[in-house]
């Protein structure tokens, strides 16, 4: 329990006006400070490899796509997000998404999809602008998830270096 | 017919000046308010979001005008010119310079060449409570009537108070003539401000309770009263009474330049010509305006009861006192003439 001493105020405090001086000269001051709002459009985002913005789908440096619609991700999607049918190839692989959707407006960008594919085909990217004039614009196909591994390079690395400790501990156990 | 000319030509700049600077004003508001809150402020409608008030005025045009069931509608209608007109109307007795040649004729820069315009003034400041209270009253919803009610109480209180304060400046000056109190002070040393400090500082705290500006906005308390008077106002007429506000508080100011601070006298150089006189009054009056301002992002509002004590038990004996003081000094001084 506190006892809350009430203050004695002194004369100038009770006349009130050099107060109201004191903190007219505190707002003054603030006023040439440099703004904190940030202009959104003009100065974007800082994003780092660390930014899990949407999925997307990485195209290998052969031009295919390295996703084999295994239906891991779709499983894994707490917000059933995502939609794949897979169909036959003549690639070593045999196996390759005909259909694959991720519906934008349901994604969470939780990054579970990122985790659970095991052919490492897709990733969060540093995209995060999400507008359009209709619910069906928003769900992305296959050619606009597509992005050349390049594009998802330094996201890559840097969920190789995160999953590396894992390894270390599983292999002392 | 030359007359009349000149003097539709003086009504037509007065206007569109006022108007223009109650624009800026609306304008300035949000810019100090953001800048003081580390923030930009609107800066998307022209450079520097000079085009806000354009903008802002085209869309209360466009809006919907909705008159709240079992309203007086007549009055409901007149309220808000009732409040704007007063206040554009005061800015005829305000000098804004000396005397101007245009082709051979001796123009003064002032709108109208009434000797007792000091008198004028404060009842055009008097009138302006009905625009509030009927506005309030009219609307038929209790937060407006409440609001009316209590913005009418804190003018009357106030006015008393300005009245006193203006009085021991014409006092002094011995006349009711706005162009004679400008002209008894021409150098900086004979400015009022340093006659009457207290009436000054007092004349500046009553203008805020005068124009119903933070700290003493009751009119419209937000927490309490939703918007006060013109909860119920929208579209232009809900405009119409921050027209007039922001038209309040620029003549206000021009009067708090004009009665303290030697209106459109230039400080050091008394033989400036007119236009220098003009830039002096509103670079003045500009003081003042950010003083509205600055005190309204500064400042608390008060509680009303602290409102009214300030202005019975303080303010108006300090006055008095004042005016018995300035008196009693004249009538020494000068008495013997």
């Amino acid at each position: 329990m506190g006892i809350v001493q009430r203050k004695d105020l002194s004369l100038a405090e009770r006349l009130y006006l050099p107060e109201v001086v004191r903190g007219l000269s505190i707002t003054f001051r603030k006023m040439f400070e440099k703004p904190m709002t940030r202009q959104y459009p003009e100065e974007p985002l800082p994003k780092t490899e660390v930014t899990r913005g949407q999925p997307r789908l990485v195209v290998k440096d052969d031009g295919n796509v390295a996703c084999v619609s295994c239906g891991m991700c779709e499983a894994a999607c707490p917000a059933y997000a995502i939609t794949i049918d897979g169909g036959e190839t003549e690639r070593p692989i045999e196996r390759e998404p005909v259909r694959f959707e991720i519906d934008m407006l349901r994604c969470i960008l939780c990054g579970f999809c990122e985790e659970a594919c095991p052919k490492d085909a897709i990733f969060m990217s540093d995209e995060l602008e999400l507008a359009d004039s209709s619910r069906g614009a928003l769900v992305y196909d296959l050619e606009m998830l597509k992005r050349p591994k390049a594009a998802l390079q330094k996201r890559i690395d840097y969920v190789y270096r995160l999953n590396q400790r894992w390894r270390k501990s599983s292999s002392t156990s | 017919m030359e007359a009349l000319l000149i003097a539709v030509a003086k009504v037509v700049v007065i206007f569109a000046g006022m108007v223009t600077i109650a624009g800026l004003m609306s304008l300035a508001e949000r810019k100090v308010s953001a800048w003081m809150q580390y923030r930009h402020g609107p800066n998307r409608v022209g450079p520097f979001g000079i085009l806000q008030p354009l903008a802002d005025g085209l869309k209360f045009i466009f809006k919907e005008e909705l008159v709240p069931e079992g309203a007086n509608r007549l009055m409901f209608r007149l309220a808000p010119a009732l409040a704007a007109m007063p206040a554009m109307l005061t800015m005829a007795v305000i000098p804004v310079g000396g005397t101007v040649v245009i082709a051979g004729r001796e123009i003064p820069l002032s709108m109208t060449d009434i000797d007792i315009g000091v008198l004028f003034l404060l009842s055009m400041s008097g009138l302006s409570v009905y625009g509030v209270i009927l506005g309030g009253w009219a609307s038929n919803s209790k937060y407006s009537l409440l609001g009316g009610l209590r913005a009418s109480a804190q003018m009357i209180s106030y006015e008393l108070t300005l009245i006193l304060t203006i009085l021991a400046v014409v006092l002094l000056s011995g006349s009711l003539d706005l162009r004679a109190i400008v002209a008894a002070q021409q150098h900086v040393g004979q400015w009022n401000i340093w006659y009457q400090p207290l009436a000054f500082v007092l004349f500046t705290i009553t203008m805020f309770a005068e124009t119903n500006r933070h700290p003493f906005d009751f009119a419209e308390c937000e927490p309490e009263l939703v918007g006060g008077f013109h909860t119920e106002y929208s579209s232009m007429r809900f405009a119409l009474y921050f027209l007039g506000e922001y038209c309040a508080m620029t003549v206000l100011s021009c009067l708090a330049a004009t009665l303290f601070l030697g209106g459109p006298s230039v400080p050091f150089w008394p033989a400036a010509p007119w236009y220098v006189g003009v830039l002096s009054l509103l670079a003045k009056a500009g003081f003042f305006l950010y003083l509205f301002l600055w005190v309204r992002w500064t400042l608390p509002r008060l509680r009303f009861d602290q409102l009214m004590r300030l202005g019975w038990k303080v303010f108006l004996p300090l006055a008095l006192l004042n005016l018995l003081a300035t008196g009693a000094v004249v009538a020494f001084t000068h008495g013997a003439q």
